[in-house]
């Protein structure tokens, strides 16, 4: 960044507010815009941290003006969007919205479509900075790439940047990915490719990091020495809704299990980085990943199950096989549980246990540190019948906090020992306050800064860890659970196998 | 809710952990203790801005209202709230009368979170030397508010005469957008040019006498160097004061900022077309939960400060402020609002 006479760094106040640029969405139809994209853009200009020049710039097939898809984002934004809604701040980024019709084949479209990045150029002195979102089915990235290799649009000189937002999933298997990472990054500059996982925008995994590194309470005993175990949960009480088709092809471990809770894992478990920037980062995480090993007994320890028609929050739930869309014989699943290690000095032979599935009772996601007992206790077996392991949980939502559970002695005239928690309830709790992750990983990208954003050897290395279990569960039934239920019994046992228990979150 | 009438500090000690006790879910995390010194007629406006503020800063809110100095016997009415009227944080509301108002600091110190820093706001014309009040000297952080004085370009001067680090006034933070978006132009402008810019001179229009144009000219000019004034602009401007704002670049440029009176701002630059960005009246919780977000010492305020009063050495002024006893009632004037005005006065 070029030096200014009004930034100092040590005026905080002022936010950082992107370069003049434009942001260009393809599938600006689909749900993924209309839910999180153009509400993060209206949540963006609202709190004033959009550059005074900017234009949205819209792809899609439907054939519309620039009219229609300005009422079309209106509505979207405003249904959708987390700050108040002023009709005059909409007004005023609805000048800058334009739309391009056409297909993704269509050699016109993409033509008019680098055109009018052109035009923008001048009219809306957007100087030539542009970030395409790929809001689109993955297998049309690589028209929509070609496309833009063709027309020029992805080159990046010193003059301006041009950058590329690519959403999970990151191809379905190792090979498939990196076919997509060598396609994306023979188009854009490995720099300029922001692979979004929106679970680190959550403000709570951020806190992670300063809750790790900040503080000097918790980095000693964060190793194997102290720590027995780790499981990471993102469990949700929703089905696949009408996601079936994608879901299919998906299931839980591919959807979930690869991007989401391999992050959570490599965030919990790397080393302290050099310093904090995404490069030093990212270099770490990487170094978790790498060192991420599989059970020898897949058998016990690498469940997935099936949810079943049960009942949810006093509602009954259809089982997945008779979802819309869903073969009845379906083997795709809905519930995926593993054990993995981390192959370093600091936690060899502690076990992390990572779960998600759907339909499970309630929607949390949350990083359990348990701890090993104390190795002697003083106190007569019967005081500390009631004491389990200490606990400290990072919640990341909801309610993103940070629970301590410790024993402490029951009020009475006798020594009794039982687990309490304590609560840490963060100030961006009350959620209105709170950005959502599209919006601060949306800045992010416009400022260019790649701290939250995972590096394509990282995509690599979380999917050499999912392709053996894949592999193995291959022509596998997955274990049935009731809709409601914590999944299936298997999992509990994967845990009883080595005398531990899930936390129920 | 409970209202205790006529009661003692420790009385609202022992009822603000009853209901702790009794309250179920309360907030356990508290970041910082909010003491809010209020008139009894901005109690509503500052309570809506506290609660505001505590959402994003989970706080426990202690409303002070000094009322009727001369009265006779000293009083405590005390309301204690927890997930109520003021959020879901713990909350007391206490009204003292008579020479009470001079000791308030010791009703507030016991109910302070244990080790959390302090932050004291005055929605009340602010003492003349804020060390005359006890509450400013143990809180961290002290938040004046010069708009609303009678003469607010003397409550200015004020401030900058009594200033320690850690001081600020919202009259500061209303500039926040207004130097957001000048800071952001001149990044436009550089990235064109693809060099630093220089900023060489600059026109502040508006209303003079308001603190917050005061601010904004001297901010420009202690990052630029050079002198910046207020001009009187025909049109009345929003809270800000700021009209429009025009900053001299090198290499014969020009940039200039416009309000345009609906929340929003016109910027014109060389060799790009008009923008509007959102440049919005905040309301008086936003500005307070901004205040609310660092609790160091703010460098720029003070030597914008400097620049807009002339008075200088702001940031070499120690933090601590010692407690003067000063007593109303020995200067002749009986009630605290005439030394308030007073204060405005000098």
């Amino acid at each position: 960044m070029i030096p200014n006479p009004l930034r100092d760094p040590r005026d905080r106040r002022l936010p950082r507010v992107p370069e003049p640029c434009a942001l260009v969405v393809f599938g600006i139809t689909g749900d993924l815009a209309r839910k999180k994209l153009l509400p993060a853009v209206y949540d963006l200009a609202n709190r004033g941290l959009l550059p005074t020049n900017f234009a949205l710039l819209g792809f899609a097939r439907r054939d519309w003006e620039d009219q229609d898809f300005a009422e079309l984002s209106r509505e979207a934004a405003r249904q959708h969007a987390r700050t108040p809604w002023r009709e005059e701040v909409w007004e005023r980024l609805a000048g800058n919205v334009h739309f391009v019709q056409g297909s993704f084949d269509d050699d016109d479209a993409f033509d008019q479509l680098a055109a009018t990045l052109q035009d923008l150029e001048g009219s809306h002195g957007i100087g030539g900075n542009a970030a395409f979102y790929l809001s689109i089915p993955p297998a049309m990235f690589p028209t929509v790439l070609k496309q833009m290799e063709r027309t020029g649009m992805a080159d990046s000189t010193p003059d301006r940047w041009r950058r590329v937002v690519v959403e999970k999933p990151f191809g379905e298997d190792l090979p498939s990915s990196r076919e997509l990472n060598e396609l994306v990054d023979s188009v854009f500059s490995a720099q300029d490719v922001f692979r979004i996982d929106h679970y680190l925008g959550k403000e709570t995994v951020q806190n992670l990091l300063a809750l790790r590194f900040a503080n000097s309470l918790f980095e000693p005993i964060w190793n194997a020495q102290n720590v027995d175990s780790v499981q990471i949960t993102m469990a949700e009480d929703v089905g696949i809704g009408g996601r079936a088709q994608f879901y299919e092809k998906t299931g839980a471990a591919r959807d979930v299990l690869q991007n989401h809770l391999l992050q959570l894992l490599a965030l919990t478990a790397m080393e302290e980085p050099v310093e904090f920037s995404a490069e030093e980062i990212r270099t770490e995480k990487l170094k978790v990943l790498r060192a991420v090993s599989l059970p020898d007994d897949l058998e016990t320890f690498a469940i997935r199950g099936q949810y079943e028609q049960g009942w949810l929050a006093g509602q009954r739930a259809n089982g997945y096989q008779q979802e819309e869309g869903v073969d009845p014989e379906s083997t795709t699943e809905t519930f995926a549980a593993v054990r993995l290690g981390v192959e370093t000095r600091r936690w060899a032979g502690v076990p992390f246990y990572l779960r998600t599935g759907k339909r499970l009772p309630r929607r949390v996601t949350e990083i359990a540190l348990v701890f090993k007992r104390a190795p002697h206790l003083p106190f007569a077996d019967t005081d500390t019948e009631e004491l389990g392991n200490n606990q400290l949980v990072v919640r990341v939502q909801p309610d993103e906090g940070v629970t301590l559970k410790f024993g402490s002695k029951v009020p009475g005239s006798v020594m009794e020992v039982r687990d309490v928690s304590m609560d840490f309830l963060y100030g961006e709790q009350f959620t209105e306050a709170s950005p959502e992750a599209y919006e601060r990983l949306l800045l992010d990208v416009l400022l260019g800064d790649a701290t939250l954003f995972p590096r394509n050897a990282e995509v690599e290395a979380s999917w050499a860890v999912i392709d053996p279990l894949e592999e193995f569960w291959a022509g596998t039934t997955p274990h049935p659970y009731r809709a409601g239920e914590w999944g299936p019994r298997a999992a509990d046992e994967m845990l009883a196998a080595e005398n531990r228990r899930w936390r129920r979150p | 809710m409970t209202t205790l009438w006529d009661t003692t500090g420790s009385a609202v000690v022992k009822e603000l952990a009853a209901q702790r006790r009794t309250g179920g879910a309360v907030l356990s995390g508290v970041a910082l203790t909010l003491v809010v010194v209020a008139d009894e007629s901005r109690v509503a406006e500052a309570e809506e801005a506290a609660t505001h503020a505590a959402e994003s800063h989970p706080c426990r809110i202690l409303v002070v209202v000094r009322r009727q100095l001369e009265a006779p016997a000293p009083r405590l009415d005390a309301e204690v709230l927890i997930g109520g009227r003021l959020g879901p944080g713990e909350a007391v509301v206490m009204r003292m009368y008579g020479r009470l108002g001079l000791h308030a600091e010791s009703v507030v110190l016991p109910l302070l979170a244990a080790d959390a820093p302090v932050v004291a706001w005055w929605h009340a014309a602010p003492p003349e030397k804020l060390a005359t009040d006890a509450l400013a000297v143990f809180a961290h952080r002290r938040i004046t508010d010069s708009s609303i004085a009678e003469d607010p370009l003397a409550a200015l001067r004020t401030r900058a005469a009594d200033y320690a680090p850690g001081d600020t006034d919202l009259a500061w933070t209303r500039s926040t957008a207004w130097r957001s978006t000048l800071a952001s132009t001149l990044d436009s402008v550089s990235g064109r040019r693809g060099e630093p810019v220089a900023v060489q001179g600059a026109r502040v229009e508006g209303d003079a006498a308001n603190p917050t144009a005061q601010l904004l000219a001297g901010w420009i000019s202690s990052r630029c160097g050079c002198p910046v004034s207020v001009e009187d602009g025909g049109r009345k401007p929003n809270s800000s004061g700021v009209d429009s704002v025009a900053l001299q670049l090198d290499q014969d440029e020009e940039v200039r900022i416009q309000a345009d009176r609906r929340g929003g701002a016109v910027i014109s630059q060389p060799n790009r077309p008009d923008a509007t960005v959102a440049l919005v009246d905040r309301p008086l919780g936003d500005l307070l939960s901004e205040e609310l977000r660092r609790l160091d010492r703010d460098e720029p305020y003070s030597e914008a400060l400097e620049a807009a009063t002339g008075v200088s050495g702001l940031a070499g002024r120690s933090p601590e402020r010692e407690h003067v006893w000063f007593d109303p009632a020995d200067n002749g004037s009986s009630s605290r609002k005439r030394a308030a005005a007073k204060t405005a006065d000098a």
